[in-house]
């Protein structure tokens, strides 16, 4: 494309450039303007200006494009910053997430193999996140925890940020699995897992503001399956655990060491002093 | 002037033993070395200032706050910049990741703000062009300086590095030196080292440690003192028992009593050093 | 374990050095290799008229410089998609920023400049497009009748033409940024493309 041998002349542009050109030099300036390389050139530069703008471009570029879950949790309105610490928890412990998915495909497999196979479900996914819970947070679990642990997101303002991320993971795995489950099993049945799995949560984080996490995880996540087994062993009903009457049970339950949790808050600190 | 960090009766004890025991200090304005063994309870005492440890008895004031309280922990926390003496990083994260998770848990919420601080902090220390790099690909001088770049984040107050120079080649210790004075000048800075030479080159003030006590607090000029006539060259090999070693041109500098046939030497702030924790290894 | 990529690795011929000499494809072809520098010969050579000239869409410089870094973060993640096409990538360019100050200016706080006060910036492009013979015609210093025809339309007319035609925003987004539903957009387009047609005829 040409545009002639006409230029914009000095005096037109500086009035272009101080908004006081009458509205045909106005536009004659800017439709030229995106076609000819040497009047753009021509535009002078703030220096200071140019310098700022560049960096604050290479900062964005040195940073990553924010990955799919980042935009996803984004989108759904929760704050950037937010987005982005949930977003990179499950990252640090891949090879729960991977677990996770290998122990709901072998629990999907025992309930279509054996009669009451879907209990080994239903007592597998309560499980899951006190194990993620424990894999994603601590002084021997995160190399990083030190540094963490000085800055004023330390404690439980970190641990409840990853617990969500984890918990939601977990459940989002889980809930993929409930469709794999046998036709027979009855929809309520195939959800009585939900309220269990944030009872062990909510309680493991609660036990954590007294002993050490991963022991808290492996109380709740030991002592469930120890319940629904005992429980089943001695009325010799193993779906009693999962009935309507135990649900509203874990519902008071949720509520109860969620509160504990939130009065006890400060004794997830690392430096809390004992 | 009004000290940033006072520090009394700290205690702190792993099993039967007492690491911190009983110390009394305080810190001001300016750069402050603490020199020491391994084991001297520097970064005990480093690690219950930066509130990631909770001292077993003793009162602490830090920025006017008490790290004893949940508010005062957060208080300092946010005024704080802190490079553990062991810092881990996510190897998968990049270089830019890895400031930008510790900007947010600094409570940086603004992104566009939060980016600029990264890049600043990453010019600062010479990691402009490894934004992108993997944590994993880095160098050990590399990630020294990753992890002291995490601790300026938010122009903190406070500065707390324990062992800044470890991994770092010549050259990055002296640019480390540049910038750890420059912070100096407006704020806070404590540092623990092995290097007596960085202490002589950027310390305005120099406090051993040993033992969980104090040895010496003084400026490195009166750390050389403490050596002032126990310092010798001599042609002759010393007799056992004595500190010394061979110099470049062939001569024993001696620390101690000086041999007969020596002539005193000029101390270093090093020779000091040794003095103090020499006599007290003796006298364990 | 490493995260599943959906993307082929790339194996590209190395781009050239680039040099402030380096034309903007060229440029381009270095953004997509992901080197910063091409980016920022980029950057120097279209970030002062883009800001002078955005500056006449909003009066808020924050908004124009937030505009601004955001163009050239998008050039960078997508320089992998761009096709050169004429001599340079002015046009290109631009269209990244407008849409990226009209995205802004969407947000609360945001201030457009009313088409009556910039409206008559759009006429000589739209002229420029409703016209065939669209060289000669874009110089409207020298072709006042298209200006003239131009200047006559109502202000409400100026301002869905210079949305849509001069800045190339879709008809939605003219319609966010007006306050105007999208169906009013598109008849005040059509009405001033025969008024324009009739003038100039």
């Amino acid at each position: 494309m040409t545009t002639g041998d006409w230029h914009i002349p000095p005096g037109l542009l500086e009035r272009y450039l101080d908004g006081s050109l009458d509205p045909v030099g106005v536009m004659s300036v800017e439709a030229h303007l995106v076609r000819c390389a040497r009047c753009r050139t021509a535009v002078p530069a703030d220096g200071g200006w140019l310098a700022t703008s560049w960096e604050r471009i290479a900062a964005e570029v040195a940073a990553p494009a924010p990955p799919l879950t980042e935009r996803l949790l984004h989108g759904a309105g929760v704050p950037g910053h937010l987005a982005r610490l949930l977003a990179a928890t499950p990252a640090l412990s891949r090879a729960w997430a991977a677990a996770v998915a290998v122990a709901l495909g072998f629990a999907v497999a025992a309930a279509h193999l054996a009669g009451h196979g879907f209990l080994a479900f239903l007592t597998l996914a309560p499980v899951l996140p006190t194990a993620g819970i424990a894999l994603a947070y601590g002084r021997r679990i995160d190399p990083a925890h030190e540094t963490y642990a000085a800055t004023p997101m330390a404690g439980a303002p970190l641990l409840l940020v990853r617990s969500t991320a984890v918990l939601l993971t977990a459940l989002a795995l889980t809930a993929l699995a409930v469709p794999l489950l046998p036709a027979a099993t009855m929809p309520s049945v195939a959800w009585a897992w939900l309220l269990p799995a944030l009872t062990t949560t909510s309680g493991c984080l609660a036990l954590a503001t007294r002993v050490p996490l991963p022991l808290a995880a492996v109380a709740l996540g030991g002592g469930w399956v120890a319940v629904v087994t005992g429980v089943g062993a001695v009325t010799g009903d193993r779906t009693l655990p999962f009935r309507p009457g135990a649900q509203v049970l874990y519902g008071c339950a949720v509520a109860l060491l969620t509160l504990v949790l939130y009065v006890r808050r400060h004794r997830l600190d690392p430096a809390e002093p004992r | 002037m009004t000290p940033t960090v006072t520090v009394r009766g700290l205690r702190k004890r792993y099993g039967h033993t007492a690491v911190l025991d009983g110390l009394d200090i305080a810190f001001g304005a300016g750069v402050t070395g603490l020199l020491g063994p391994n084991g001297a309870g520097k970064t005990t005492l480093l690690r219950c200032l930066a509130t990631t440890l909770a001292p077993d008895a003793g009162e602490l004031r830090v920025l006017g706050l008490d790290p004893a309280t949940a508010s005062g922990r957060t208080g300092v926390r946010r005024r704080l910049g802190y490079l553990p003496q062991d810092p881990g990083f996510y190897p998968h994260f990049t270089v830019f990741e890895t400031l930008d998770y510790v900007a947010i848990l600094k409570e940086m919420t603004d992104r566009r703000e939060r980016h600029r601080e990264v890049t600043r902090v990453l010019a600062e220390v010479g990691l402009a062009d490894r934004a992108r790099t993997k944590v994993r690909k880095l160098s050990g001088g590399m990630r020294q300086r990753l992890a002291l770049a995490q601790a300026l984040l938010d122009e903190p107050d406070l500065l707390v590095l324990d062992e800044p120079t470890v991994g770092l080649d010549p050259e990055q210790r002296l640019r480390l030196r540049a910038l750890v004075s420059r912070l100096g000048e407006s704020r806070t800075v404590l540092l623990s080292t092995h290097q007596t030479e960085d202490v002589a080159a950027l310390c305005e003030r120099v406090v051993v440690m040993d033992g969980g006590r104090i040895l010496f607090d003084g400026t490195p000029a009166g750390l050389a003192a403490v050596a002032a006539g126990r310092v010798s060259l001599g042609d002759h090999r010393p007799g056992p028992g004595a500190l010394f070693w061979r110099t470049a041109d062939g001569r024993y500098r001696t620390i101690g009593d000086t041999p007969a046939d020596a002539v005193p030497a000029e101390p270093t702030v090093e020779d000091g050093y040794l003095l103090l924790v020499g006599r007290t290894q003796e006298a364990a | 374990m490493r995260p599943l990529s959906l993307r082929f690795p790339r194996k590209r011929p190395h781009p050239p050095p680039v040099s402030p000499s380096s034309d903007d494809h060229d440029l381009m072809a270095a953004v997509a290799a992901e080197r910063v520098e091409a980016l920022r010969l980029l950057h120097d050579r279209h970030a002062p008229w883009l800001r002078a000239r955005l500056l006449r869409r909003c009066a808020d410089p924050d908004l124009v410089d937030d505009a601004i870094q955001d163009t050239f973060v998008a050039i960078w993640r997508g320089a992998r998609r761009y096709s050169p096409q004429g001599d340079d990538a002015a046009a290109w360019i631009w269209t990244i920023a407008v849409r990226r100050l009209a995205s802004a200016l969407r947000r609360p706080g945001g201030r457009w400049i009313a088409a009556a006060a910039l409206a008559d910036t759009a006429l000589a492009e739209t002229g420029a497009r409703l016209a065939s013979a669209e060289d000669s015609v874009l110089l409207g210093v020298e072709h006042g009748d298209l200006g003239g025809a131009l200047a006559r339309l109502s202000p409400e007319l100026r301002a869905v033409i210079q949305a849509t035609v001069l800045d190339g925003l879709t008809v939605r987004e003219a319609s966010r940024l007006l306050g105007i539903p999208e169906g009013t957009v598109k008849t005040r387009l059509m009405r001033a493309k025969a008024r324009l047609r009739e003038e100039l005829a």
